[in-house]
């Protein structure tokens, strides 16, 4: 298999006038860890938006050769681009607040397994045994992440770095081949910081889910990406590995041109 | 095969249009004056969208409220006596006021008790449905208690004869006063809001609440106009509807779900398309007497709404929030 | 609680509010030729005085609201209030801690269960007889029905009753007791016609659902108010079909005829209750596994977050038409046996003031709580029913659909969870109401009334 994972070939999205991203082509490798950058309003979202469903860009196409095969993303639901084996956090962590750590696992370690109305009705022992199936299953990923301990907290009340590695068990439990994560490490203190470049690598390393990740920390980005992409006004402007990346004249210009320069620079 | 159906198809619309015949022009005034008044109700609709993006089932009762209220004032006008010219232009302007405030003071009223304390809550948006539901619920049946359950014509304060012919439709009084008020209050309502401070602060509360609030926009206060406002024109409608079908405590159910057809077939959110969607929906209920049953009417009302939410949700004009006007 | 909270001018003006509005509701009714009678007299009429002597309805009512109003002072000022939570959170744990053991809740269940069987042997008055069956046991059906939809899934659902409509009627189609020609040669009973009713309103559920389902909750609630007035409308004036406004009077008792074992059921109440009995536990037994199955955790994760629900493969639309469908199939299943049971049908009972009845007792008991709303529905038509066989002076029945609407504002405002709160739902409300931590909820709240 030598077809990359994502192929994003000239994607442009628009918002009425507003062009999100403009011509964007980019690719990603299986078992790779890629990171997206770029200034605030370059497009990055709007790019993860674009891969997980949530819009459909005009222009431009995006596949997705999973282990169900080729999957062109552009006009599908992200539920089904889910199904793909595409899961991901959010920028703001999205958790179902009014459950605990353990079910919001466990409804993603479910959502692919059938429908089963009648079954879920009738509670009859295939569906019992696929509870139990469901339940090992998030379990290992709450030790996974480290967050057995806090397995019956609400998840409204975990802090946030215990968020961020919650939604990330998650979207494992959706077994899916990438995962995507939307600025893992905002609002979490250093320390919070190296666990989750650590708990990041060994979800590459351990399960082998390639890793697409957003973020503004430049030395967390530069540390655990194997290439990088940099957009602007939603045109990719660089690509490559991390320290071409930092002697790229192009995004010198792009961050000290832009109201981040102090975060690029003190990274770069 | 397909050309056969779509033939077919056309003759049966030509040969129903046939025999609307003479009856097309008098359809299409008729329906042209209940269009207003699905307009003046639509607008309530649309402007509580607007600030607090729910549909206010509660509004059907702010209407009915109209009608009572003015039903009760004209009788009083009108006496047994017969009103002079001057005294006929007195009580109709007496019972659009009186209407339009009786359905500002239900609106308000029911902004305060069901949906104030929700907000003060943040409570999510099902609880606000269920309590407006319970409000108009509550109103509805309390009408019936006090008023009665029998349907009162409401003598008009004028005589209602053929003031001119239109095509060849004879346009009666009660036609001329609806397409009248139902055109001043639209844009007595269109200027405000576009025009004057408090306009600018809706538009700025229907844009972004929060923010508007840092600009220094008494959202309460923003929230409770609008409510007066829409129930004003929400229970004018409620006379102008009683003087042609009589009062009832049921009077709000069908006209509000029309109305609310109406405001989403302009363009939820948003004022003209209130205006056009009302219209719009009047005539074409109007006309489709000619193509089904007189029983089925509230049918083709519904088809429309399922059918524009289908097709276009956003409405004719689209949901221009901000730009409420 | 907020009020005891609230400033004296405001608390005071909130109970002079509430005592006009229960003075005018409770009052006798008015006419159209003296639109003020009403309100008047609900001040001035006489009654009798806690027995004591007569006086005037406005003076009684102050008397009780004065009452309450000082007990809430007193209980403001004084030690009472600490002393009633102290108390609260010294039992709150234990009666948590008993009724969270499977064996406790077991013996619970099995208790109330025997209650109802023995009921009609205790409770012999014809009326009650019937009302247990006609007027509560249907309910409680359709309201844990509905609870699937407004609780589960959390779409209000104000058709519901044209799914009671359509069940009812395919009953009378299928044992041809409509104009309409019935689909079999020979009379049939009633209880072939609950596959076939089922079927039918899954159809209509799933018709209606498909392209509403997708569209904002308010829009959801107007579409299917809409639909519950075109059915009726179709009902009463399809004469050929199904019998217009007079209906059908025709329609079979439910009888058994398996080989050695004959059953007919017949004018007697009795039967038709343990009927409805049987099939309410059989459907609390299904609703309840649903609710703690993959299918019950998908409804919860599209009701709080329905974009992070899509993001771990959740289609919600699929979700959501399955709650609707399973609602309106337990609707279409209350429809059978009313028309077996009532032996006739007409659209006059189809109303949306019905739908908003079963939607007042999911509200009371607590969406989304069975419990809760088998207690509520228990709780209100019991209360209704008894207001409705002896009421109090000045009662029309009628006046008691004010009265839920007035409870619908009421409840939420003051306990949008229920009386009966389901653990999850008390949550998501705080949570949303708050946005505070919530480590400090756990079951011991469930028997307060804090949570606003």
């Amino acid at each position: 298999m030598t077809s990359p994972l994502f192929e994003v070939q000239n994607v442009t999205l628009r918002f009425g006038g507003v062009v999100s991203l403009n011509n964007v082509s980019m690719h990603q490798n299986r078992g790779e860890i890629l990171a997206v950058i770029g200034p605030n309003g370059a497009g990055k979202t709007s790019l993860f938006n674009s891969l997980t469903g949530v819009y459909a860009p005009q222009e431009g196409s995006i596949t997705f050769n999973g282990e169900h095969g080729a999957l062109s993303i552009i006009g599908k639901k992200p539920y089904r681009v889910n199904a793909a084996g595409v899961a991901r956090t959010f920028q703001a962590s999205r958790m179902f607040s009014a459950m605990t750590a353990f079910e919001n696992v466990k409804i993603g370690a479910e959502s692919h397994k059938g429908l089963g109305v009648v079954g879920a009705m009738l509670r009859g022992p295939s569906t019992r045994r696929h509870e139990r199936e469901t339940d090992e299953r998030a379990w290992s990923l709450l030790r996974f992440v480290g967050l057995e301990q806090q397995a019956n907290t609400l998840s409204a009340s975990l802090n946030y770095g215990a968020r961020r590695r919650l939604e990330i068990a998650r979207g494992l439990a959706t077994s899916p081949s990438v995962l995507l994560l939307d600025e893992p490490a905002a609002g979490t203190n250093p320390a919070e910081k190296n666990e989750l470049t650590t708990l990041i690598r060994r979800v590459r390393d351990e399960m082998g889910v390639s890793i697409l990740l957003i973020e503004h920390d430049m030395k967390l980005v530069m540390s655990l990406a194997e290439r990088l992409y940099v957009l602007n006004f939603g045109s990719v402007i660089a690509e490559g590995a991390p320290d071409e990346i930092r002697s790229n004249p192009a995004v010198i210009e792009a961050y000290l041109g832009s109201s981040d320069a102090g975060t690029a620079q003190g990274g770069l | 095969m397909k050309g056969a159906v779509v033939s077919g198809f056309f003759s049966y619309f030509t040969s129903h249009f046939a025999t609307l015949g003479h009856e097309f022009w008098p359809l299409l005034v008729g329906g042209l004056a209940t269009g207003f008044i699905y307009s003046m109700v639509a607008i309530g609709y649309t402007m509580v969208y607007g600030v607090l993006r729910l549909i206010n089932f509660a509004h059907s009762e702010v209407f009915m409220s109209g009608g009572f209220a003015s039903f009760f004032l004209t009788k009083w006008l009108v006496g047994s006596g017969n009103p002079s010219a001057w005294q006929s232009v007195l009580y109709v302007v007496l019972g659009v006021l009186v209407g339009g405030l009786a359905g500002a003071a239900i609106a308000a009223l029911v902004e305060r008790t069901a949906y104030r304390p929700l907000r003060r809550r943040k409570a999510p948006k099902l609880a606000y449905l269920i309590s407006a539901i319970g409000a108009s619920y509550f109103l509805f049946n309390l009408a019936a208690k006090e008023f009665g359950r029998i349907n009162f014509a409401m003598s008009p304060p004028f005589v209602n004869h053929a003031l001119f012919q239109f095509a060849n439709a004879p346009v009666e009084m009660l036609d001329v006063i609806t397409l009248v008020v139902g055109l001043l209050m639209l844009f007595g309502l269109d200027r405000l809001v576009s025009k004057s401070k408090l306009g600018r602060s809706i538009r700025a509360v229907a844009q972004d609440a929060e923010t508007a609030s840092l600009m220094g926009v008494n959202i309460d206060r923003t929230i409770a106009v609008t409510f007066l406002l829409g129930g004003f024109l929400g229970g004018a409608a409620g006379y102008l509807f009683g003087l042609k079908f009589g009062v009832v405590y049921t009077m709000g159910f069908t006209p509000a779900l029309k109305a609310f057809t109406a405001a989403v077939l302009g363009g939820i959110g948003n004022l003209r398309g209130a205006l056009i969607g009302g219209l719009l929906l009047g005539v074409v209920e109007s006309l489709s007497v000619a193509f089904v049953n007189g029983a089925y009417i509230d049918v083709v009302s519904f088809g429309v709404l399922v059918l524009v939410l289908l097709v276009r949700p956003t409405g004719i004009l689209g949901e221009s929030l901000g730009r409420a006007a | 609680m907020k009020y005891l909270n609230a400033p004296a001018l405001k608390r005071w003006g909130s109970l002079v509010a509430l005592y006009a509005i229960v003075t005018v509701m409770t009052g006798p009714p008015g006419n159209q030729s003296s639109p003020t009678l009403g309100f008047t007299s609900s001040f001035s009429e006489s009654v009798s005085f806690f027995g004591l002597f007569p006086a005037p309805r406005g003076v009684f009512f102050a008397a009780l609201f004065v009452i309450i109003g000082g007990g809430l002072a007193l209980y403001r000022r004084t030690a009472l209030k600490s002393v009633l939570s102290g108390a609260r959170t010294a039992v709150a744990p234990r009666y948590a801690a008993l009724t969270q053991r499977k064996a406790t809740r077991g013996v619970f269940y099995a208790i109330v269960l025997l209650v109802a069987i023995v009921l009609p042997h205790v409770v012999t008055d014809p009326f009650w007889q019937s009302a247990m069956v006609s007027q509560i046991a249907i309910y409680v059906l359709l309201a844990i029905g509905l609870n699937v939809v407004v609780g589960f899934a959390g779409l209000l659902d104000l058709g519901f009753v044209a799914f009671y409509a359509i069940g009812a009627y395919t009953t009378a189609w299928v044992t041809g007791a409509l104009p309409a020609a019935a689909p079999f040669h020979h009379a049939i009973n009633p209880f072939w016609a609950i596959p076939i009713a089922i079927v039918f309103v899954m159809i209509a559920g799933v018709v209606l659902g498909l392209p509403t389902l997708r569209l904002r909750g308010d829009y959801l609630a107007i579409v299917t108010l809409g639909f519950g007035e075109i059915v009726t409308i179709f009902l009463n004036n399809l004469y050929g079909v199904t019998g217009g406004s007079t209906g059908s009077n025709q329609i079979p008792h439910f009888s058994i005829h398996l080989g050695p074992l004959k059953y007919l059921w017949g004018l007697d109440p009795v039967p038709y209750y343990y009927l409805t009995l049987g099939f309410v536990v059989v459907f609390l037994v299904i609703f309840s596994a649903l609710e703690h199955s993959r299918v019950g955790r998908s409804w919860v994760a599209i009701r709080e977050d329905e974009i992070a629900a899509e993001s771990v493969g959740i289609n919600p639309l699929k979700y959501k038409v399955i709650a609707f469908a399973i609602g309106a199939a337990s609707a279409g299943f209350a429809g059978v046996i009313t028309g077996g049971q009532s032996l006739f049908i007409n659209p006059a009972t189809f109303t949306l003031s019905f739908s908003i009845n079963i939607l007042v007792l999911v509200i009371f008991g607590g969406m989304g709580s069975i419990i809760g709303v088998v207690v509520g529905s228990l709780i209100i038509q019991t209360v209704s029913m008894y207001l409705i066989h002896t009421p109090p002076a000045g009662f029309q029945n009628s006046d008691l659909y004010i009265y839920l609407g007035a409870l619908l504002i009421a409840m939420m405002i003051f306990r949008p969870a229920g009386i009966w709160p389901s653990k999850r739902r008390r949550r998501e409300i705080q949570y949303v109401a708050t946005g505070e931590e919530l480590d400090q909820i756990n079951g011991t709240s469930d028997v307060n009334g804090e949570t606003v």
